[in-house]
């Protein structure tokens, strides 16, 4: 049955994760001065606190499902800006958890992850990445060479999965997954990128230079199951964006409010001020990728693995929060340009959700592609 | 709990109103539009459905079925959609707030089997009309009400035979039932519109009209209007969903047949790009709706989301409309295609309030 209403279950879990949200919130401000600082794994306040990502993931009985009660969640992190609780998972462990032998997966299963594809020459065109590995028939190893940027979790994660091609030793070639151990000879991690907002989060460049790998530790991923993670990930994207959408908006709101100016729901668009309509214009792009974001969740619970249905939510998701956190700068007028306030770090922050995991060009292609039957030859 | 299922019953009414829809309506609506009027024939097919007498039925009432179908109806034509929308809205909210009498004397005479119109009358033939400023008043007097006012744009004016009318009634709104014959009511000659032009809309004069206590909606216990209009803006963005859908579907196939410049127009990033948004956006509508019409199911409050649906929709629903006669380029200004009808009508259907309900 058609059905838009938390559950009790759903309720307790976000509104600790809003509570924990609130007191993130404090953070916020000094790891966006202080990028070159990793936030600890666990801050004091919250070790007696339980981790509502783990609480969502639990599947709770009488929730509306793991899968939306985690998207729900990530929306609440990111209204605060900072988790009380860093994850330990990265989308390295999904290829990890995808692909991997078991002997390989027990070996890494508790170890952060990061996934490297992007390189300078290779963002939104992955299939046109140049680190190599060459087989080394004398050891046994794998020589790896080349450059990622923009990598997430590079600093704080215990290694890498790094999407390269390969020259085997009869000579194949193609694309495959190496996972790098931090302290591996040959591989360095570069210093935090200074970046526009999310300053917080980590990102580096690393560089492989002759860097040798076991054997054991090519996992096989091919570029299509690499790829493939982003499938779940997208919609969560898109409901981080929306974490950051929420907080300008309920700023607004009572900043707004504070002025005398109400939002009110009753009238028509001719009965209400420039600035409260909008607002609600807003609000309602607000709502409605937050419902995108649902659906796909959703469908991933059903078992039906949402392709179009992602990438909808992650395009939706990414426009919001720009359109958003700069309408929201207009309704609030010079005074929000204040340090002293959030909607800066929300402008600044809620930017990076339609470039990274696929800009909104990409997921456009990709919805336009599934829409129209056409391959990525007909279209790119 | 948040699901987006839809039960057994409600995917075989979708599948029955779609198959009418695509076979019956869909074919109908062109000559419609020229002609200026709605073929009765048309009518008795949407009414042989039941999706409109359903509002009488305590157990059938049920705004997300009527969000789902109306999207349905409106994918084929608009005109056609309202046409079954405004007399939802009428018996929706005599069985949602009407009293007991109110029920008994109403409901059983649209349970007829021809279709039957009764209008929801609530916009006012007024420039910068706005529904939190409505002019025409009832002045309660001893034995009743004194209703003065205009109401313009009403569905099917001429074959209504009862209006429900919000006015103001001291400091605030309230609405009467009124029947087509009462003394000091006259429908106006129908007036074409941009678009809706089958929908035969008419603005109904009420003079001085004298009701009884009992056409008051709830009687002494009164009505809630907003609920009136919570759930008109729930319908109006069921009925632009749909459209804004007839548009995409009619673009897609149409813009990878037409070549230009040597490829398939649909392979051009800038045409694609717009299809994927029509894609994003019709999907946001929908759930948008849904959720309106869900909280009116449940009986809650659904002010806020009716109304975010409602801004939500008429926004993307005209940027689509506009979008679809774009891509057609000279084509689509032609009336051989459907795009420039679909351009009128949601310039019409976006600007609407009230006249429908879920
Ligand atoms: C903070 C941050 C964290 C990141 N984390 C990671 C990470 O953990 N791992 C990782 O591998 N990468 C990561 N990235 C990289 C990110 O995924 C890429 O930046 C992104 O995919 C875009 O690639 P690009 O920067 O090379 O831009 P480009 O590919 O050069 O794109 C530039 C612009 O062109 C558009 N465009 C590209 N192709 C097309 C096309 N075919 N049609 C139309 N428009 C097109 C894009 O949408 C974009 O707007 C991160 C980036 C940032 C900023």
């Amino acid at each position: 049955m058609i059905d838009f209403q938390l559950t009790s279950t759903d309720e307790n879990v976000l509104s600790s994760a809003h509570e924990q949200a609130i007191i993130g919130r404090r953070y916020a401000r000094y790891y966006d001065k202080h990028e070159d600082e990793l936030e600890p794994a666990e801050f004091p306040e919250a070790k007696d606190l339980p981790n509502p990502v783990t609480l969502a993931e639990e599947g709770l009985s009488g929730s509306s499902g793991s899968r939306i009660l985690h998207s729900l969640v990530m929306l609440e992190i990111y209204w605060g800006g900072i988790s009380l609780h860093r994850s330990k998972w990265g989308l390295g462990n999904t290829v990890l958890k995808t692909v991997a032998t078991p002997e390989q997966f027990e070996k890494w299963k508790n170890h952060t992850i990061a996934i490297a594809i992007t390189e300078p020459g290779a963002g939104s065109d992955p299939a046109s990445i140049r680190t190599t590995a060459t087989f080394d028939r004398e050891t046994g190893e794998w020589i790896l060479n080349g450059e990622k940027i923009f990598i997430s979790q590079a600093q704080s994660g215990d290694a890498a999965m790094v999407l390269s091609r390969f020259i085997a030793p009869d000579g194949s070639r193609g694309m495959t997954t190496f996972l790098v151990e931090k302290g591996t000879p040959g591989f360095t991690v570069g210093p935090q990128l200074k970046k526009l907002g999310i300053r917080s989060h980590d990102t580096c460049n690393l560089l492989f230079e002759n860097c040798r790998i076991p054997e054991f530790n090519h996992i096989k991923g091919d570029f299509k199951s690499t790829m493939s993670v982003f499938n779940d990930s997208r919609p969560m994207v898109g409901a981080m964006a929306l974490g950051v959408a929420r907080a300008a908006l309920d700023f607004t709101r009572e900043k707004l409010g504070e002025r005398g100016i109400e939002i009110g729901y009753r009238g028509g668009m001719r009965s209400r001020s420039a600035i409260v309509d909008r607002f609600i214009r807003l609000e309602a792009i607000y709502e409605a990728a937050l419902l995108t974001v649902l659906r796909s969740k959703w469908l991933e619970q059903q078992d039906v693995p949402p392709k179009v249905e992602a990438s909808i939510a992650k395009a939706a998701g990414g426009k919001a929060a720009r359109r958003i956190t700069q309408g929201c700068i207009d309704l609030l007028g010079p005074e929000a340009l204040s340090e002293d306030h959030p909607l800066d770090r929300c402008f600044r922050d809620g930017r990076i959700f339609d470039i990274y995991e696929g800009a909104g060009e990409i997921q456009r292609l990709i919805i336009a592609r599934s829409i129209l039957g056409y391959t990525g030859r007909d279209l790119r | 709990m948040i699901s987006f299922e839809l039960t057994q019953e409600q995917k075989l009414a979708q599948s029955m109103v779609q198959e009418l829809a695509s076979s019956q309506l869909r074919p109908a609506a062109r000559s419609a539009d020229d002609r200026e009027a709605m073929p009765s024939s048309i009518l008795d097919e949407i009414w042989a459905t039941g999706i409109i007498q359903s509002q009488s039925d305590a157990d059938g009432y049920s705004p997300t079925l009527n969000a789902l179908l109306l999207e349905e109806l409106a994918v084929a034509d608009a005109s056609f959609a309202i046409a079954a929308a405004a007399p939802i809205g009428f018996l929706g909210a005599i069985a949602a707030q009407g009293s007991s009498a109110q029920k008994k004397n109403l409901l059983p005479i649209f349970a007829g089997d021809k279709y039957r119109c009764a209008g929801v009358a609530i916009m006012e033939p007024d420039f910068a009309f706005d529904v939190s400023a409505i002019r025409s008043t009832a002045i309660k007097k001893r034995d009743g009400y004194l209703l003065s006012g205009m109401k313009g744009l009403i569905p099917l004016a001429g074959s209504c035979s009862h209006f429900l009318v919000v006015a103001r009634c001291g400091d605030t709104l309230d609405a009467f039932i009124v029947e087509r014959n009462a003394r000091g009511v006259s429908v106006g000659e129908k007036k074409p519109n941009i678009g809706l032009r089958a929908l035969e809309m008419a603005t109904v004069s009420f003079k001085d009209v004298e009701l009884p206590a009992s056409a008051r909606l709830g009687e002494s216990a009164g009505c809630d209007v907003q609920r009136i209009i919570d759930s008109a803006r729930t319908a109006l963005s069921a009925i632009m969903t749909g459209t804004a859908r007839a548009v995409m579907e009619f673009v897609m196939p149409y813009t990878k047949e037409r070549v230009v410049h040597g490829d398939a127009l649909a392979k051009k990033q800038t045409i694609a790009f717009r299809l994927a948004d029509m894609r994003i956006e019709t999907d946001a509508m929908r759930w948008m709706t849904w959720k309106a019409a869900s909280i009116l199911e449940q009986g809650g409050d659904a002010t806020r989301q009716a109304q975010l649906a409602y801004t939500y929709c008429t926004e993307n629903a005209m940027w689509i409309a506009d979008e679809g006669v774009q891509m057609l380029g000279g084509h689509g200004y032609l009336r051989d295609n459907p795009v420039e009808m679909w351009y009128r009508d949601t310039r019409t259907v976006s600007v609407l309030e009230g006249a429908v309900g879920v």
